[in-house]
């Protein structure tokens, strides 16, 4: 059973030897012999477990999956040596493995932060000698490489089952006449954030707030800048191979900065940006065949699932060879990005966003605009390309129309993502949510029909292998299936479509983003 | 569930409290989140882990369904060891029990409650043979005897087994070991070899005659406490690590 427990913040000053005095003189205690504990914070690089309330802490060779403030363990496993990060499938099955799967997905947890503490315990006394309250004085160091900072001191409160009272008097003695201050913020937050890192995990999300009146010059600098961030901040587990999730994160950003360079073209001189536009093209390129094997290899299990009972094993070439591909596909892909000419790029893009507010050369005819307007019009504009292009669509209309409803769902989404915060949310959120559920279908529509495909193209590689026949013909049933879920995602796609492009919806669209008809 | 160990025997005196606290003890010292139960109304586990032998409400409550049994826990000096302190009025424990439905899942429901907390959970058992025993083996997963090595003793033992195998539905595993032992006493030496070869739930640790033992008495500590490389201390160990295999 757990009992009450409160971390408090030593003032500046106060030493643990001072607290242990200080409370000796006010209730009866014994104190225990100091000693050090080092811990390492694992986390995935966007914080899931701490979003989800949770601190991973390796110890003593132990992992532990531990409360994030009172550390009360979950569930744990002996962390082997060496390892600098984990995937779910890299723990050993069991409650660990369970309890953290399906909070990280496919993202890696990693050391964030490791601590040094000196902890004095310090236990408060009945009259019959036995211990009523645990108190622990800490005195915390974040440890990187060479580089030792001392975090603020603290005091872990934590009560016995039964005998509240006493709790209740010690922690009003630390609070009142001593004056500390409690805290719900954990050790490992202040380490995360005294070595310049991210307290809760890294964020891909934009989160911008833009004002209607603003020149769309430094509208569009402010977007730009928080992507080029996003970029840079997923580069080097992208190169790393930390997981898949960096990469994916990374060609988000490379292709929202896209749609903006091109909605916004008139806000910039044609000439840099067509260099730009070229550079980041590339970009999204040569990640591309990557990014491709990554989602066949998270797939592949949920696509193998679709095999008859027992036939599952039967595509294990076909594993291996997208395996085999991948791990050449990202050695050029690393080449790429590790490149002069990335650099290049991304460092001169950085240059260009500075200069573009101060350079009048780099802009163009509406940098200074307000930005409402220029944004409203856009997103009506690709909405309405969405309308007509939809109601086109019918049972006998060809798959690329198709692909391109979804390539303009995809720029409308960016818009609104970019621009949201110059919209009522009552507007925009229901927009964006039929907006999702018809990019759903249509995805699904593209997914099958690419992966339908890529099994058809490997067929002949595939044959050639050990083993190869059988899993060509496991191959086999799994693009029929994937078909069948085409075709049903094509008869989904109507009642999607008529939701997003409703009279209504269609009504609101124009009164909102104040267009011309 | 927790696994339910139940320090037991129809004879007094035969060192069920003190191995029901130092293995408990052993127990969340090995990282194992433990309750202790103490069902004997004199009370001697919970006086020796220093908590006063007091339950709001009594065995009346207590087995009745009427207390919030969370909320009659103590924390001992272990930070992973909780009691369920002594009662006075489990002297009652029979009549209590001989007023609720299905009688021998009595003292089985007042732990359902707390079943996800703890990893083990053991019962201080008081003597005798009775409804409370029979509620005691309902609940218990293993029923974990003391012996002295005496050949009375060994003839309690016996009744002990028959009564289970015969009278209870479904038995709890038993396993004993002998408590008390005098390596001076040519008897104890005899009735030990004996036992050993006849009863596979005989275990190989053995607790010895020890003025330590005693002590605990005094210091009202376990002996992990004051004396855990004593003679006595490092039986216990050696008990709870055989035992932790068996479990």
């Amino acid at each position: 059973m757990t009992a009450e427990s409160l971390h408090l913040l030593l003032p500046e000053g106060l030493s643990a030897s001072a607290v242990a005095d200080t409370l000796a003189g006010e209730v009866p205690v014994v104190t225990q012999k100091a000693h050090a504990v080092e811990r390492t914070f694992w986390d995935t690089f966007d914080g899931r477990l701490h979003a989800a309330g949770l601190a991973l802490i390796a110890a003593g060779g132990r992992l532990v999956l531990a409360d994030a403030t009172t550390y009360d363990e979950h569930a744990a496993e002996t962390l082997r040596r060496g390892v600098a990060r984990l995937l779910a499938t890299d723990f050993a099955p069991g409650p660990l493995r369970e309890r953290i799967a399906p909070l990280i997905e496919m993202r890696a947890v990693a050391p964030v932060a490791r601590v040094r503490s000196r902890q004095l315990p310090v236990n408060v006394l009945d009259d019959i000698g036995k211990i009523v309250v645990r108190l622990r004085v800490e005195e915390p160091t974040a440890i990187a490489g060479e580089q030792r900072i001392a975090l603020q001191p603290r005091l872990h409160i934590v009560g016995v089952l039964g005998y509240e009272r006493a709790y209740e008097e010690v922690h009003a003695l630390l609070t009142g006449a001593m004056g500390l201050v409690s805290t719900i913020r954990p050790v490992q937050d202040d380490a995360v954030a005294a070595l310049g890192g991210f307290v809760g995990g890294a964020s891909s999300k934009l989160r911008l707030q833009l004002q209607a009146a603003e020149r769309s010059d430094l509208a569009a600098v402010a977007v730009l800048r928080r992507l080029l961030e996003v970029i840079e901040l997923n580069l080097p587990g992208t190169l790393q191979d930390t997981d898949s999730e960096f990469l994916h994160d990374l060609r988000v950003a490379v292709r929202r900065s896209r749609a903006l360079q091109r909605e916004l073209r008139d806000v910039f001189a044609p000439e840099p940006l067509r260099a730009f536009r070229d550079g980041f093209k590339e970009l999204q390129r040569v990640t591309g065949p990557t990014r491709d094997l990554d989602v066949q290899l998270l797939e592949f299990d949920e696509l193998a699932a679709g095999l008859p009972e027992g036939a599952g094993g039967d595509v294990a070439p076909l594993r291996q060879l997208l395996e085999d591909r991948l791990v050449v596909e990202r050695r050029a892909m690393v080449r790429a990005l590790e490149s002069d000419r990335t650099r290049g790029l991304l460092d001169n893009w950085s240059a260009f966003l500075d200069e573009l507010p101060r350079d009048g050369a780099a802009s163009g005819p509406a940098a200074g605009t307000a930005i409402g307007d220029i944004a409203g019009e856009r997103i009506a504009k690709v909405y309405r390309r969405m309308v007509k292009m939809g109601s086109a669509i019918d049972d006998s209309t060809p798959a690329e129309a198709l692909h391109e409803l979804r390539k303009q769902g995809k720029e409308l989404r960016y818009l609104l993502e970019f621009f949201a915060s110059l919209y009522p949310a009552a507007v925009v959120k229901p927009m964006v949510a039929s907006l999702k559920q018809l990019q759903d279908v249509l995805g699904r529509f593209q997914d099958r029909e690419v992966q339908a495909e890529l099994l058809r193209s490997l067929g002949d590689e595939i044959a050639a292998l050990e083993g190869g026949a059988t899993a060509l013909m496991a191959m086999g049933v799994l693009v029929a299936r994937l078909g069948e879920e085409q075709a049903r995602a094509r008869t989904e796609f109507a009642d999607s479509f008529a939701a997003f492009a409703a009279k209504s919806q269609r009504k609101l669209v124009e009164q909102t983003f104040g267009c011309r008809g | 569930m927790p696994r339910v160990v139940a320090l037991y025997n129809i004879k007094g005196g035969v060192g069920k409290t003190s191995a029901a606290v130092n293995l408990a003890w052993l127990a969340a010292a090995g990282g194992a989140r433990v309750l202790l139960w103490d069902l004997d109304p004199q009370g001697a586990a919970t006086y020796l882990l220093r908590i006063k032998p007091k339950v709001k409400g009594g065995a009346r409550k207590l087995v009745g369904g009427k207390s919030d049994v969370s909320a009659l826990l103590k924390g001992t000096d272990h930070e992973r060891l909780d009691l369920l302190p002594g009662d006075f009025s489990y002297r009652n424990m029979d009549l209590e029990l001989g007023d609720v439905k299905r009688p021998t899942k009595g003292l089985a429901r007042v732990l359902t409650p707390l079943g996800r907390n703890y990893d083990y959970v053991l019962l201080d058992c008081p003597p005798a043979i009775s409804l409370a025993s029979e509620s005691i083996f309902g609940a218990a997963d293993v029923l974990l005897v003391p012996l002295i090595p005496s050949p009375l003793s060994l003839r309690t033992y016996d009744q002990l087994r028959r009564f289970i195998a015969e009278e209870v539905s479904k038995p709890p595993q038993i396993l004993a070991f002998f408590s008390m032992v005098d390596g001076r006493k040519r008897m104890h030496h005899e009735v030990i070899a004996e036992l050993s070869t006849k009863d596979a739930g005989l275990l190989a640790a053995a607790i010895p005659a020890a003025s330590d033992v005693e002590r605990m008495a005094l210091e009202r500590r376990v002996l992990a406490q004051f004396a855990p490389r004593s003679r006595a201390g490092k039986a216990y160990e050696a008990l709870w690590s055989e035992l932790a295999e068996r479990l």
